[in-house]
């Protein structure tokens, strides 16, 4: 009893004098709540409230501001460590909000206090995903995620402004991005994106770097989504060129988005990098690339669907049949061209009908006829399609362009003047 | 036993045919009179069946009908007399219950008191929960607690029946049968028959039920009630208990005597208000009525005052009632019944606080009344004095019955009018006894009366000052009989006399001018002492009880009671009483006939007695109204005069106009009290009852909890549960709470469905059943698979209408509920979803998530897999696999599709300009692009053929360039065209860009 009334008041004094002294990196391990169990301090502190039910007289020697902090801060602990996670969730979501810590923080002049902040926007992220856990395992709404992000909200509007909170803005909306790629609303990165890009009190090179590669590893998974893969790759690179070398497995998170987009590019990763950073499930989609076989391509895709569909490169994968094709048009080419180069640039269609039978693709002739359109619309291809003969004639320059890292030429449904301007650059 | 439970299955059965009621219920009431006790618990299941047939039944009606078996019952005996009274108790009690609200916790309390507690608490929480859905149950525990209390009472019910002539009871009770709505009436007259043998008792019995129920139990029995209309007057005597134990803790000594006169009268009336309910309780009130009775009177008269009072004047008056006399309290729930049921809108004319005024007297002789029937009946009750005056008094009594009789029938109709007179009269009275009180109503009423009273000619208009007159009016408000009037003529004489004597006729003033103790008239003492109300002279018998309680009720009653709510609450009543009227204008007009000879039908003996009392009542009530000075009281001598002349009121602009403003008040009180919706009464159909209760409900809610936090409402109770039986109805976006009796349950929404999905009309109109069918679903929240069906039979019309946002609106419908678990057409419309998501948001993300979410299953559906080749065909733009997945879609994946159609036509012609040199023949483009109608099979040149011109058109109007070669074949020039090409601007085109909202688009696209 008395044993477990001290180690209380030992935390109580801790914090409290982490606080009067400004010291963030005292305090942050002390509000590290879903890390208790690997911290022994507040393993022994939840273990010690657990016996010592009357601690809340013990928050009475705090003073009365880090009295509010504490008591949900401790009631969160106890939560936790009995494993009631919303509880613990929304004791620890009082004890940081606007009327306790947040408060302060907002008081602090200086930046002392980041590195505590920085613990309560993860610990918030961290104990929201476990009650929403919590409660769909009964059955009811997950919405405690959904708050954090609110609040977290708070926490960004706190930091943003001038002075030298404003560094830890970048932390608080990688954060963000977290909860709402995890929620599925990523349309809600827009707003602080937009902020962080444009608002002049932020100097992007000013962010911490771990922080900014997180956030081009989030930036550029948008672009991803939304098929601007040269702002994807330039977003991806950066974070890759940037991030640790050392830490693999976000090497490896950032490569599962750069190798989509890097082929959609044109360019293919060696095998052994694929092998080094686990991502196997990409080897055969680079081979049917390499060997222009359509019928790999599909095969992959169907293999991986569910994790492809999951990390969202689906489609972007699926878009690359198009270079298979070309791939492939460029083998026919090649062969023909060394039985007879005067006349390599003339591919007949049902060549190319049966190459793709020998690939079990059963495709008809007005089906591959369509697809020699789209690549002929697609730059992929130069030349024309001759419907009367069925017969592709191909440009005697360079038939089949690189792209290069260039995206093939535009979505299909991009409008007239697009294609035209494409063309030219072209 | 048996006999009863007949006679109630004939109420019932009668009540689903409102007409046929009558016949029935004059035997039912019979029945029920031998039977009444045994029959409860049959009595509630088959209540709980009837009750929505009951719906029909008003509350109205049943006040009518009190007054009117009221009358007869007075002339033909004490006995029947007691039976009036008890009518007019059982009004009480309903008005109560629909106050009851307010004092639901002091009612369970004091319900446990009385009874065992585990009864009251139980029947509380069931009422609580299950306003509309539960009150079945609800009722059963109600009627087991009651049969619990039959027993009880048991011994002392029989006697009391036995006591009662039966056949004069039986007339009242088939007066009022014929009175109210022929299936309201048979449970009213079968109520009152078995009121009247074990008449005290079962109110007292029902007023204890409620109590346990508290306000909610009343609702409960409403429902079934319903079925029986003795169970009517019972719920409402219920419901009065709860208010009588809140504001009077001491039930006994005024339960008896009140509840006696509760039973009988009013109780019809107001049962149907409270519900049905009553029917249960009676059976079982009866039984349990003799025991109640002793304790309970009391609480049915505060409760009556609270109801009738709304406001908190109502209550002060009640108070006042409730020390004065027990009878009093009857009396006043008399009247109270008579203003509910007539209509709200008395109160809030004449003032919350004035009905109670006129009540109190009223009541007064009502009381008397009561004593009388309770006297007999309750032996053990205190009533012995009452029981003298009450015979002396019955003749007063029977005044004021029939006025008010008059009114009670008028109420739907007119009821205003001559309630609010009544009223106006009691509360003047009232007020001149005791100003404290009644300061604001008799005020309000002294000026309303002003108009009146001149006829009376002590004085002439112009010649004195108008707060005189008032005052004179005051002094003549009071009278209540001729020799009283007379009195107060001569003293009036002299008054003005001395004053213009004195040169203070005009300085005086009179508006606060004491009015001079009246004489008091042989009937008159009773009289007085109610119109002084019990405080001021108690009354003889009661008054040592009561006084001391009624005197703290007074103080609390104010105070516990909102006057906010308690107009709510009125405008609640008000609109339940008038719409019925507007709308069933016509039935009154019926019911009004049926009344007349249906006491020839029930009871032959009672003919002969009830007509002649009647006539006799008309007399005097017209004679106080005359004093009164009302216009309608030359009327009122003819009933048909009456009614028509109460019709007209009814109908006339500025009755409307106050209708609307109540109405209005009332709407914002729910608003505020943040209520649903559900439960506005609205225009009362035949199936109105369901309406009324969930009002009623939602009232004594209201009441109880003005300060009730919204979250402790269980929303669940407040769902609308539909009555309306038609199959077809118009889309109507509410703006309100939604009405039961417009809203269809699902039986006859599944028809509904039926009909639309054969109906040969065009889209618009099935566009707008389905609404409101999807809104009938919304509002009773259905969800089922009913639910999945409408919502998938008006995806699909929408689908083939091309209307968009529509079917938008039942795709996102369609996957909560799909996500619910509730079996479907899923992967179909998981397939249109698809479509949806690729063909026209073009969300990367969506799609994405929505192609994570098919199963393996789902993915070898033939519509999914359709959808995904479709998606794959526009990914990467291939023209040729669109248009062959185009024409082999299934189902109506093709509506979808159709809307992508031109999109890929284009895109697809650019491509070929680009890619195709030198000429692409038209033939090969009205192929592949789909233009044929047939599958593109090369051979079928007959075919392709009139999709060519189609094609060539289309080219041309995207600016194709075509040129003819020598065989005469069209020709596409792709070198040109691909410089040429553009999307015309689509002759659809609206301002909004929507051209799904573009009416006559919409028009011509609806088949």
């Amino acid at each position: 009893m008395g044993d477990a009334h001290r180690k209380v008041g030992d935390y109580v004094r801790r914090f409290s004098d982490a606080v009067l002294s400004q010291e963030g990196s005292s305090l942050s391990p002390l509000l590290a709540v879903s890390s208790s169990s690997s911290s022994p301090p507040l393993l022994s502190v939840a273990d010690a409230l657990a016996a010592a039910q009357d601690w809340g007289r013990l928050l009475k020697q705090a003073d009365a501001q880090l009295g509010e902090i504490l008591s949900h801060l401790l009631r969160a602990i106890h939560s936790f460590r009995s494993g009631r996670f919303v509880e613990a969730y929304n004791a620890f979501e009082r004890s940081a909000n606007s009327s306790a810590f947040l408060q302060e923080f907002r008081n602090w002049e200086s930046a002392w206090a980041l590195d505590p902040l920085y613990t309560i926007a993860y610990e918030i992220r961290i104990l929201a995903e476990k009650a929403d856990w919590e409660l769909s395992s009964h059955g009811k709404n997950p919405e405690k995620l959904k708050a954090a992000g609110s609040f977290l909200m708070k926490v960004f509007g706190a930091l943003a402004g001038k002075g030298p909170k404003r560094v830890g803005a970048l932390y608080v909306t990688c954060q963000l991005f977290k909860i709402y790629f995890k929620l599925g609303t990523v349309h809600l990165c827009r707003s602080v994106i937009r902020s962080i890009e444009t608002a002049r009190i932020f100097d992007f090179e000013e962010f911490p770097l771990r922080d900014k590669v997180t956030y081009m590893y989030y930036t550029g998974r948008l672009e991803v989504y939304n098929e601007n893969f040269l702002a994807a790759d330039q977003k991806l690179m950066y974070a890759l060129s940037h991030c640790d070398v050392r830490r693999e497995a976000n090497i490896r998170m950032i490569l599962k988005y750069l190798v989509p987009v890097k082929l959609s590019l044109g360019i293919l990763p060696k095998t052994r990098l694929l092998e080094k950073y686990n991502l196997v499930e990409y080897a055969s989609v680079v081979q049917a690339l390499k060997r222009g076989d359509v019928r790999l391509l599909r095969h992959a895709l169907l293999d991986h669907e569910d994790r492809f569909l999951r990390s969202g490169v689906y489609l972007v994968l699926e878009k690359l049949e198009l270079q298979v094709y070309q791939r492939l048009m460029k083998k026919i080419y090649i062969l023909q061209k060394q039985k007879d180069p005067s006349k390599a640039h003339q591919v007949k269609l049902e060549v190319v009908v049966k190459a793709l039978r020998w690939l079990e693709m059963d495709m008809d002739i007005d089906e591959v006829e369509c697809m020699m359109a789209i690549l002929i619309y697609k730059n992929l291809m130069k030349g024309y399609f001759a419907h009367k003969s069925k017969v592709v004639v191909l440009s005697k320059q360079d038939p089949f362009p690189k792209l290069n890292g260039r995206p093939e030429s535009g979505r299909m449904l991009s409008g007239m003047l697009e294609v035209r301007s494409k063309r030219q650059v072209v | 036993m048996t006999s009863r439970a007949d006679g109630y299955s004939m109420a019932l059965e009668s009540s689903s045919l409102e007409r046929q009621q009558i016949a029935d219920a004059g035997q039912g009431h019979i029945s029920l009179y031998a039977s009444a006790p045994p029959g409860h618990q049959p009595w509630t299941s088959a209540a709980g069946t009837a009750a929505g047939e009951w719906s029909s039944y008003r509350i109205d009606n049943c006040t009518v009908e009190n007054g009117i078996p009221s009358i007869s019952s007075y002339h033909d005996d004490q006995q029947t007399k007691s039976t009036a009274s008890f009518q007019d108790g059982a009004n009480v009690t309903s008005r109560t219950s629909s106050l009851s609200s307010i004092g639901v916790s002091n009612a369970s309390h004091d319900y446990s008191a009385y009874y065992s507690s585990q009864n009251s608490s139980d029947p509380y929480a069931y009422s609580y929960q299950g306003h509309y859905y539960g009150y079945q149950q609800s009722s059963n525990d109600s009627s087991h607690q009651q049969v619990g209390a039959v027993q009880n009472t048991g011994a002392p019910y029989q006697p009391l029946s036995s006591f009662q002539n039966a056949s004069s009871y039986v007339g009242p009770t088939s007066y009022s049968s014929t009175y109210y709505n022929p299936g309201d009436y048979q449970t009213t007259a079968g109520y009152q028959p078995a009121a009247a043998p074990g008449y005290q008792i079962g109110d007292y019995n029902h007023q204890t039920n409620s109590w346990s129920d508290g306000n909610y139990a009343p609702h409960h029995y409403s429902v079934y009630t319903p079925d029986a209309n003795s169970g009517q007057s019972n719920s409402g005597v219920t419901v009065d208990p709860s208010h009588y134990q809140q504001q009077y803790t001491q039930w006994s000594g005024y339960y008896t005597q009140t509840a006696s006169a509760s039973i009988c009268p009013p109780g019809t009336e107001h049962v149907p208000r409270t519900s049905a309910s009553a029917e249960h309780p009676v059976p079982d009130f009866n039984g349990g009525y003799p025991v109640v009775n002793s304790q309970p009177p009391p609480p049915g008269t505060t409760s009556w005052r609270r109801d009738s009072v709304f406001s908190s004047q109502g209550a002060n008056d009640v108070a006042g009632y409730g020390q004065s006399n027990g009878w009093q309290n009857g009396p006043l729930v008399f009247a109270n019944n008579h203003h509910a049921s007539q209509t709200h809108s008395h109160f809030q004319k004449s003032l919350d606080s004035t009905p109670i005024p006129g009540v109190s007297m009223e009541e007064q002789a009502n009381t008397v009344y009561t004593n009388q029937s309770t006297a007999p009946f309750l032996s053990t009750n205190q009533v012995p004095q009452n029981f003298q005056q009450t015979s002396q008094a019955v003749s007063i009594l029977d005044t004021v019955r029939v006025s008010k009789m008059q009114i009670p029938t008028n109420p739907r109709i007119a009821t205003n009018l001559s309630v609010p007179k009544m009223d106006k009269e009691g509360s003047m009275a009232d007020a001149a006894s005791k100003p404290a009180y009644i300061s604001v109503p008799s005020s309000m009423l002294n000026n309303k009366v002003s108009s009146h009273d001149p006829a009376e000619g002590i004085m002439k208009q112009g010649t004195f000052p108008p707060s005189l007159r008032a005052y004179v009016e005051r002094s003549f408000a009071r009278c209540k009989d001729d020799a009283q009037r007379l009195s107060n003529q001569n003293m009036m004489k002299e008054i003005i006399t001395n004053a213009s004597a004195d040169g203070t006729l005009f300085t005086r003033d009179w508006d606060t001018e004491p009015l001079f103790p009246l004489p008091a008239t042989s009937l008159d003492a009773v009289h007085k002492d109610s119109v002084h109300r019990l405080k001021r002279s108690p009354s003889r018998r009661t008054k040592s009880r009561w006084e001391p309680i009624a005197e703290e009720k007074m103080v609390e009653k104010p105070a516990s009671v909102n006057h906010r709510s308690a107009e709510d609450m009125g405008f609640n009543h008000f609109k339940v009483a008038e719409k019925p009227e507007v709308a069933k204008y016509e039935n009154k007009v019926n019911d009004w006939s049926n009344m007349k000879f249906l006491p020839s039908q029930q009871a032959v003996a009672n003919k002969s007695i009830h007509r002649p009392p009647k006539k006799q009542r008309f007399g005097d009530r017209g004679a106080t109204e005359n004093r009164d000075g009302s216009s309608d009281s030359e009327k009122e001598q003819d009933l048909t005069k009456y009614y028509s002349s109460a019709m007209a009121l009814a109908n006339s602009p500025e009755e409307r106009k106050r209708r609307e403003h109540r109405h209005k008040r009332f709407e914002k009180g729910q608003e505020r009290q943040g209520e649903p919706k559900n439960y506005q009464p609205r225009g009362f159909r035949a199936g109105g009852l369901y309406n009324r209760r969930p009002s009623l409900s939602l009232l004594s809610k209201y009441e109880e909890g003005s300060g009730q936090a919204v979250e402790d409402i269980d929303w669940d109770s407040f769902t609308v549960k539909g009555t309306c039986q038609e199959i077809e109805k118009r889309y109507l976006r509410l703006t309100s709470a939604p009405d039961p009796a417009t809203v269809r349950p699902e039986e006859v929404l599944e028809k509904a469905l039926v009909m639309v999905q054969s109906s040969p009309k065009n889209y618009l109109y099935k566009c707008d059943q389905l609404k409101s069918i999807r809104q009938d679903l919304t509002v009773q929240r259905i969800h089922n698979e009913l639910t999945v069906k409408v919502y998938e039979t008006h995806a699909r019309l929408a689908l083939e209408a091309g209307d968009m946002p529509e079917y938008n609106q039942c795709q996102s419908q369609l996957k909560s509920l799909y996500s619910e678990g509730i079996k479907g057409c899923h992967y179909e419309f998981s397939a249109y979803n698809m479509l949806c998501v690729i063909l026209h948001s073009s969300n990367n993300r969506e799609l994405l998530s929505s192609m994570a979410r098919l199963s393996a299953e789902a993915k070898k559906d033939e519509a999914v897999k359709h959808a995904l080749a479709v998606r794959a065909a526009v990914t990467s733009g291939n023209y040729v696999s669109f248009f062959r997945l185009y024409k082999k879609a299934p189902n109506l994946s093709t509506c979808l599709m159709d809307l992508y159609v031109e999109k890929m036509r284009f895109e697809a012609i650019k491509c070929m300009s680009k890619s195709y040199r030198p000429i692409v023949p038209i033939t090969f483009i009205a192929l592949v692009l789909g233009f044929s109608r047939a599958l593109p099979t090369e051979e079928d040149e007959g075919k392709e053929s009139d999709g060519l011109e189609d094609c060539e058109e289309w080219l041309r109007v995207h600016g194709a360039v075509i040129t003819v070669d020598n065989n005469g074949e069209s020709q596409l020039d792709a070198k040109a065209t691909s410089s040429s090409l553009y999307m015309p601007e689509p002759e659809d085109a609206v301002a909004h860009g929507d051209s799904n909202l573009a009416v006559d688009d919409f028009f011509t696209r609806a088949p």
